[in-house]
């Protein structure tokens, strides 16, 4: 995100109220890194990561005027964002099964040292357990999807998600509780099932 | 913890390393596209709002004085009908008794 301090924000805002373009091009481009962290950590299967980010910005130029700065303003972009992605995520509905014979043979090596307990997962497998920990998130409803995500992958704390999603930490707590419980069932499911 | 729980926290473990290491940058061309859109999506909004609502208007204006206009005489003879229809019907037989 902003990781330019000497950005302006609130001048550039102003400009942008008075239908400023060239201001509304320089927020863009201030903003598109936090935003596009976000969409590629929640990008639903199938989106364009492009599409999604411009859809966002556009809800932020939208909504400009409901901007009261109770809260900083890259935390309210990163609300829009978070709030853009789970719709998308929603919008696909059906959620894939989990099948053995859909994972690559790196994915099905990393999960099966991982239901076994016996190998540790080689660093070389970074990539490919990344890959499988998307796919089971892909089983949970996009709330519960985004607070493991955020809480576990990306070791967050139940207060940055609490800032970042605009829900309650209890909310947020409780959201993390449901995904866990679903994550068990499904390694339950898949240690029952043989791998091919 | 729960058997299940380590599983899921070696495998996060496992794929934390795996950092995204894509450019962040907004690829050349997006921001002025996006700042377009955004402009030309609020000047659509607001100058259709300010179009139709006054078209409207005006338009609902000028029906109501059209309906008035058109009607005027059935208005001003339905005041007449009633001041007729007020007389009383007794006396108007008595009247025509004597």
């Amino acid at each position: 995100m902003a990781e330019d301090e000497s950005f302006d924000l609130a001048g550039c805002l102003d400009l942008v109220r008075k239908r400023d373009q060239a201001a509304a091009r320089a927020l863009v481009e201030h903003l598109h890194p936090l935003v596009i962290r976000i969409v590629r950590a929640h990008l639903p299967r199938r989106s364009s990561e492009e599409d999604l980010a411009q859809d966002i910005f556009l809800k932020m130029f939208t909504r400009l005027e409901q901007y009261q700065g109770a809260v900083p303003f890259p935390h309210w972009v990163s609300r829009i964002a978070v709030t853009t992605c789970i719709d998308q995520l929603r919008a696909q509905k059906r959620r894939p099964e989990f099948r053995w014979a859909d994972l690559s043979e790196n994915e099905a090596d990393v999960l099966d040292a991982v239901l076994t307990n016996e190998n540790d997962v080689e660093a070389g497998d970074a990539l490919a357990a990344r890959e499988l920990v998307h796919k089971l998130l892909d089983q949970l409803k996009p709330d519960d999807r985004l607070v493991i995500q955020l809480l576990d992958l990306e070791q967050k704390t139940i207060a940055e998600i609490s800032v970042s999603s605009g829900w309650s930490q209890s909310l947020v707590k409780v959201r993390a509780f449901r995904a866990r419980r679903k994550l068990q069932k499904l390694f339950q499911e898949l240690e029952q099932k043989e791998r091919p | 913890m729960n058997p299940s729980d380590q599983k899921w926290s070696r495998l996060v473990a496992a794929a934390r390393p795996a950092q995204d290491t894509r450019d962040t940058a907004a690829p050349y061309g997006f921001a002025t596209r996006v700042a377009a859109l955004a402009m030309a999506q609020e000047r659509l909004s607001g100058s259709l709002l300010e179009r139709f609502s006054l078209r409207a208007l005006g338009l609902a204006s000028l029906l109501a004085l059209v309906c008035v206009a058109a009607n005027i005489s059935t208005v001003t003879s339905l005041f007449h009908e009633e001041a007729a229809l007020s007389d009383d019907p007794v006396a108007e037989v008595l009247d025509l008794a004597s």
